[in-house]
């Protein structure tokens, strides 16, 4: 018979000083997915009429995922069980929402097919075909999810909880996004019909929340590793710069004017989206105002980390939360605007500027040749403009459906701002909560690995069912060659850290790097680069 | 909560395990200093096989695709707008640099290619190491170095003996899924256990899988041909036209295939019957076609995400002329003598024979009907005005007479509605159908190559990211009087947190004695 006589040291890591991960511990990421399955059943038993719908579920999902970050955040600064509780219990409530909304979608969807093609005579189409994976709001709603998700299940540690103080915000503004873009179904394309594409979005929707995931420790572990506040506020500023030098085609910093595009009401459920921009008083001045505190925050803190100046470092501080006020004024002013400008003032407010440029996309709409258009001059354009706008301007109309992209991109340069003077604030007290660096470089590399992976198997699945519906599994389509550019940064990634030994704050570059690249390939490649995957 | 001194006992007792292990695991045999630099060739294969050299080619690619995503490619839809608005410098430029065509340019095939050496003699030069890692295993530590590792523990015990002991520390592995190895030096006895030592090859593994695809890619490029066959029903063909892309200039080449393609119908599954055979309200487009050659004939269907294969061609559905036909019209036919109207029914280019002998040829059909110069013709592609055009062959015989069939009723006493071989015609339904269906020709023999890199690639990317080799020592030294010191320590590859966890349930099971939990929190 063995017997203990002395223990005189037992396990001398951090890392055993972690509860054991048990089935338990899991138990609130099994409790939102299978909740969201039965909340699924209970809409398909009730009907639609009697139950909540996607979007509402998703303000939910919202307001959850937010009150949990703030949980997290402020368990980080003042720590406290029942903060971290409560964080917890408030990601679970968000993700067990994020999947209802997909889940409620996806009967609807189902609903509505049956009414558009029974009605028809024709027959109920397999159950994929009206699987949520069909546009941006689909595929927005479902990266929210994979975010949520993965943060908690990392969660199930209740030292790994920090990391939803950063993760969550993000992934509610890709809600926030899918707010923007609006729940309308669409047709679907007959060539998304197929079986590959809940794996394929599926698998885009698991590894783009992962690698969002791995984004948010990486920040936090430039926060641990020393990074200071300051350094990040640069970067902001860069960021939030290029978001108001890009949006309403550049007239922000080169008019002091903003644009917001209309939509064109076809019926009582259809609308259109056009290139013909009207101007929004206030917003534009107010973000030219924001950029120039930033590029004083610039310049001030650009003085600060070269020469040590404590003056530079708190004129800086102040053009930074002047520069989150002005941001801050100019959403509330534009949201404010978009919902309550009337047509008249709409079309009073038209730049006749934008006229050739509107009547040339008339004309391509209207199905004239190219070689037709090619000849028309400028002033035609206009005169084709000005017509098309006296007798259907009426049906005009802002929303904030109609630009979802800048919408999004001026909340996150103010989500990225705000969270810059969040880091300020009592930055040692914070940086002394945050787990060990050792530990934030594990989580960074492991969930880049999980993201590498699961990018590889969106590349495969993809390019299989490219061959499937295209003839051919790999084209160099924009947003295939976008996934892949972002899976070689990951690989860049894990192979710097074999072959340079790139750990720790190096490898949190890379990390971050890499998912901007998944950003660009999400968003940017659907709005700006043309190809195959314009409707996602 | 531990002092900084004994932070740095650690980190010393680190540093010293890590020089030990070095010592006894990698095993390099000693080189003295060259004393003559390497040649040239010896220096560049040095610099082909460097993981660096492979992140700096990496990030090459990363600049190249992303040139590609940013400039609009010759291929794409569009392109000649794009070109058009470009400055004569910008064009200058970007042909210059095969910017517009940036996939297929000299120097992005010689990137994949040097990328793909190297892959290869990065994994040759680093496979023995690895092989080596794995088939000489380290069956003994010292104790100081087993206290260095991620994981240790040290207690001690009293059993009946130390090969009893042992006995049971290596059943305790195995609980763990360790398979133990006892081995005796002295008066020590080592127990060493391993799980998932083939993860240490997983890479190279992956490597393989990413070559394979790298080869299915090249046999694509360099020996696929990718055409189009438009096909209407009645219609043979055995070729496929490919489209060359020279800027802004297109044109077509055609590539003869080994059989005859003979397509028997076509078919568009609307989504609202009511509307137009637009993209956005189809479910489905079928195509029917027959295969002939010297094998014999197979009658085939083409569907959206549902292709063909046959002697290593692929028939596709790509695309369709959407000038509205009717794929069956179904007539209703007054008799000019009075009597019940008879309703017959007639496939596209098909015929059919009424009770009294009159033969109905169902000849052609225009979505949007006008006549110009006395000939029948549409003035669109939709289906504003459907009219079938008939050829009536009286029971008499004769020549068949023309006839049209309308949807819309016509004026009384329209010459175009006067009755034909005793018959007035209404077109009662029909079913909308585009012109032609664009098939679209594969023969591609890298994507079979293609396919299995992909699923090795699956199956590596899980075994190596989703697994880890994880080692465990033993050490029990007797201390006298039946009593032991056993000291464990051991490491893992990946999953540090896991491999924590599985470590202190090892402990646990050894010592009979759960371990105490807490939290960092």
């Amino acid at each position: 018979m063995s017997e203990v006589l002395n223990q005189q040291s037992v396990i001398n890591t951090p890392g055993l000083k972690l509860p054991d991960s048990t089935i338990a511990s899991y138990l609130p990421a099994i409790l939102a997915v299978v909740g969201s399955v039965l909340m699924s059943l209970l809409r398909i038993q009730l009907g639609g009429e009697r139950f909540i719908g996607d979007g509402p579920l998703i303000m939910l999902s919202l307001f959850c995922y937010l009150g949990a970050a703030v949980f997290f955040l402020t368990n980080l600064y003042a720590p406290s069980s029942t903060a971290s509780r409560l964080g917890l219990w408030f990601t679970t409530g968000g993700v067990f929402m994020n999947l209802s909304a997909w889940g409620v979608r996806w009967v609807n969807a189902h609903d509505r097919e049956l009414e558009i093609i029974t009605r028809q005579g024709g027959e109920m189409p397999w159950l994929w075909r009206y699987i949520p994976f069909a546009n941006l709001y689909d595929l927005s709603i479902a990266f929210a999810f994979g975010a949520g998700i993965t943060t908690l299940i990392i969660a199930h540690r209740k030292s790994m909880r920090f990391i939803g103080a950063v993760s969550l915000p993000i992934a509610s503004l890709i809600l926030l996004l899918a707010v923007f873009i609006g729940n309308e179904f669409i047709n679907l394309p007959p060539i998304l019909d197929s079986y590959w594409r809940p794996i394929h979005v599926g698998t885009a929707s698991i590894s783009y929340g992962v690698a969002l995931v791995c984004f948010a420790a990486a920040i936090l572990y430039l926060l641990k590793d020393g990074v200071k506040p300051e350094a990040m506020a640069i970067w902001s500023a860069i960021f939030a710069l290029s978001v108001f030098a890009t949006i309403s085609r550049g007239s922000v910093l080169t008019r002091a004017t903003y644009t917001a595009s209309t939509f064109l009401g076809i019926d009582a459920s259809a609308r259109m989206s056009l290139p013909l921009r009207t101007d929004i008083p206030l917003v534009g001045w107010l973000l030219v105002l924001s950029g120039a505190l930033l590029v004083g925050v610039l310049i001030a803190f650009g003085v600060y980390l070269s020469k040590q100046d404590a003056g530079a470092r708190r004129w800086g501080h102040w053009m930074l939360k002047a520069s989150l006020v002005a941001q801050a004024a100019a959403i509330v002013s534009l949201v404010s605007q978009v919902k309550g400008m009337a047509n008249a003032e709409l079309l009073a407010r038209l730049n006749p500027g934008q006229y050739a440029r509107f009547g040339a996309f008339l004309a391509d709409k209207q199905g004239v040749p190219a070689e037709r258009i090619a000849q028309l001059s400028p002033a035609q354009f206009e005169q084709a403009a000005s017509t098309w706008i006296q007798s259907e301007g009426a049906r005009l109309y802002l929303s904030l459906n109609a630009n979802p992209v800048e919408l999004a991109a001026l909340i996150t340069a103010f989500a990225g701002t705000l969270f810059v003077i969040i880091f300020s604030f009592r930055t040692e007290t914070l940086r002394n909560s945050i787990p060990s660096a050792e530990k934030l470089d594990s989580i960074v590399y492991r969930t880049a690995t999980v993201a590498f992976a699961g990018l590889a198997m969106l590349l495969i699945t993809g390019a299989i069912w490219a061959n499937e519906s295209w003839g051919r599994y790999w084209g160099w389509d924009s947003k295939e060659t976008g996934a892949f550019v972002a899976w070689l940064t990951y690989a860049g990634f894990l192979h710097s850290r074999i072959a340079r030994g790139w750990t720790g704050r190096r490898s949190a570059y890379f990390a971050i790097v890499a998912f901007m690249l998944v950003i660009f390939t999400y968003l940017g490649v659907s709005y700006l680069l043309p190809g195959l995957h314009s409707y996602a | 909560m531990r002092s900084p001194n004994e932070c740095y006992n650690s980190d010393l007792q680190k540093l010293m395990s890590a020089i030990e292990e070095s010592k006894s695991e990698i095993r390099v045999p000693k080189v003295t200093p060259a004393r003559v630099s390497p040649s040239i060739l010896t220096r560049v294969l040095n610099l082909l096989s460097s993981v660096k050299f492979g992140v700096a080619m990496l990030v090459l690619l990363v600049i190249a695709s992303m040139i590609g995503m940013l400039v609009m490619q010759q291929n794409v839809e569009g392109f000649d707008k794009y070109y058009a608005e470009l400055t004569p410098s910008q064009k200058l430029l970007g042909s210059a640099l095969g910017f517009f065509d940036i996939y297929h340019v000299w120097y992005f095939n010689a990137l994949m290619m040097v990328l793909s050496l190297n892959i290869v003699l990065a994994s040759i030069d680093r496979f023995p190491k690895a092989w080596t890692y794995i088939s000489r295993k380290k069956l003994d530590a010292s104790a100081t170095w087993l206290r260095g590792q991620e994981q240790s523990a040290t207690f001690e015990m009293r059993d009946a003996g130390r090969d009893v002991l042992a006995g049971k520390i290596a059943a305790a592995y195995r609980t763990q899924g360790f398979k133990p190895t006892v081995t005796e030096k002295g008066a020590r006895t080592f127990v060493f256990g391993e799980r998932g030592a083939w993860n240490r090859l997983g890479a190279y593994a992956v490597h393989v899988a990413l070559l394979t695809i790298f080869t299915g890619g090249f046999l694509t490029a360099q020996f696929g041909r990718t055409g189009q066959m438009p096909l209407k029903p009645g219609m043979t063909s055995n070729e496929m036209s490919e489209t060359v892309f020279n800027l802004d200039q297109l044109t077509q080449a055609t590539t003869p295939i080994p059989f005859d393609v003979t397509c028997t119908d076509i078919e568009q599954k609307l989504l609202k019957k009511e509307g137009p055979i637009t993209a956005d309200n189809t479910l489905d487009w079928l195509t029917r076609i027959k295969i002939k050659d010297e094998y014999g004939e197979r009658d085939a269907v083409v569907q959206l995400n549902r292709p063909y294969d046959y002697r290593g061609y692929r028939f596709f559905q790509a695309s369709f002329i959407a000038n509205g036909k009717a794929r069956n019209i179904k007539l209703e036919l007054t008799p000019e003598k009075g009597g019940a109207p008879l309703t017959v029914s007639i496939p596209r280019d098909g015929s059919t024979l009424l009770p009294d002998g009159t033969k109905i040829d169902y000849a052609d059909f225009y979505a949007d009907f006008s006549m110009a110069g006395g000939k029948p013709q549409t003035q669109s592609g939709e289906y504003n005005n459907p009219a079938a055009r008939l050829a009536v062959t009286p029971p008499t015989g004769g020549q068949p007479q023309r006839a049209f069939a309308f949807a819309t009723a016509l004026p009384e006493g329209a010459p175009i509605g006067a009755p034909i071989a005793g018959y007035k015609f209404k077109l009662a339904e029909y079913e909308k159908v585009p012109d032609a269906h664009i098939l679209s020709v594969q023969k591609d023999p890298g994507s079979s190559i293609f396919y299995l890199g992909g699923g090795l690639l699956g199956l590596t990317l899980s075994a190596v990211f989703f697994f880890s080799h994880q080692r465990v020592w033993t050490l029990v030294e007797e201390r006298g009087d039946g009593e032991y010191e056993v000291v464990i320590g051991g490491n893992t590859n990946r999953n540090a947190l896991g491999f924590g966890e599985r470590f202190k349930r090892l402990v646990s099971v050894i010592t009979g004695k759960p371990q105490e939990v807490s939290d960092n929190e």
